[in-house]
């Protein structure tokens, strides 16, 4: 009989409770259908990979070519945490920007508003 | 004749009380202008000072930069309906009297936007360092620009209203220098480009972009060019 490890039921636990909490914060609309969808899909993913660990990563290392499983999940967890510090990267040359905006209109009224005097 | 009444001199400063004064008094020795400071959220009294020199500021709460300041300017120009700007560095390090060489230029080519070239001009002694960082950021910036241009990263520049108009940075920091030159030709503005003096003092050199600043300053540029 399969081994049932302690990651195995934990990991899929949360993923269902993140999923569903996601699946509450579209139907409020607090976030779009894009984050929702690619959420879903982040969470399921998880879940799978925590529920069949070497079918799941001995399949991405014959897709990639690696020799190993151990080296195919590195390198996907890799890719992974580019992908998500390049998120990061855009949403704060995007605060940046408003926080700019926001200097600039203040500081146009404030001069305007001096001038006019 | 040169329609001076109509320039105005906007000086993005940062921290800059030390030397602000004398360089709005150069200016005023060189010419009748309108003058104004965008203080970048300067924590000395760059403010006061210029100020207590009789010109206008305005004043960032926060510091966002010297392209953000640049924007500033040129977002105050387009709401007064002011003609020509020019842009200077408010650490002393470019020479007033060069402001009517930039003009002239204007004039005699028609060019929306001029900028003052260091490197053109054979009598300026520029430290090694700054000939080398700005030859990294020339090769960067005319890599993406369709003519060569000397002198890419020069704050010294003179606007039309046409490029007033035109011009939109979202670069904050210094590749607001680039990124006007990138998207002035975008939009087919004849840009130009003119012999201006220097004077690098240590002062002026301690304001200036270092190796890490510049690094970043190249990120941010290209980051912009690929992902906008």
């Amino acid at each position: 009989m399969m081994e049932i490890r302690i990651f195995q039921w934990l990991v899929p636990i949360l993923a269902l409770l993140f999923l569903i909490s996601q699946l509450l914060r579209y139907y409020r609309g607090r976030i779009d259908l894009r984050e929702t969808v690619s959420g879903i899909l982040l969470w399921l993913s998880l879940a799978a990979l925590a529920i069949f660990p070497d079918a799941i990563s001995n399949a991405i290392a014959q897709v990639l070519g690696f020799k190993s499983n151990t080296n195919a999940v590195l390198f996907f967890a890799m890719g992974l945490l580019f992908y998500f510090q390049y998120r990061l990267y855009h949403i704060q040359v995007r605060q940046r920007r408003q926080l700019t905006q926001l200097t600039r209109a203040l500081a146009l009224q404030e001069f305007l508003k001096e001038e006019e005097i | 004749m040169l329609d001076q009444p109509l320039l105005t001199v906007i000086l993005p400063a940062y921290n800059e009380a030390e030397v602000i004064g004398e360089v709005i008094a150069e200016i005023r020795s060189v010419m009748t202008c309108r003058i104004i400071v965008i203080d970048d959220g300067s924590k000395d009294a760059t403010s006061a000072c210029a100020r207590e020199h009789g010109v206008s500021v305005i004043r960032h709460l926060l510091n966002r930069g010297a392209g953000a300041a640049c924007m500033t300017g040129i977002g105050l120009a387009r709401k007064m309906n002011w003609q020509r700007i020019a842009f200077l560095d408010a650490d002393g390090q470019h020479v007033a009297a060069d402001l009517l060489v930039l003009l002239a230029c204007m004039e005699e080519t028609g060019a929306d936007l001029v900028i003052g070239s260091r490197f053109m001009n054979g009598g300026n002694t520029i430290p090694r360092i700054r000939r080398f960082f700005n030859s990294v950021a020339n090769l960067l910036t005319n890599t993406f620009c369709k003519n060569s241009y000397s002198d890419t990263q020069s704050g010294f520049r003179l606007l039309n209203r046409h490029a007033i108009e035109s011009i939109d940075l979202h670069q904050d920091d210094f590749s607001y220098c680039s990124e006007m030159i990138v998207q002035a030709e975008q939009l087919d503005l004849k840009i130009e480009e003119c012999p201006i003096s220097v004077r690098y003092t240590a002062y002026s050199m301690s304001k200036g972009q270092d190796f890490q600043v510049g690094v970043m300053t190249a990120f941010h540029f290209l980051w912009k060019l690929i992902f906008k």
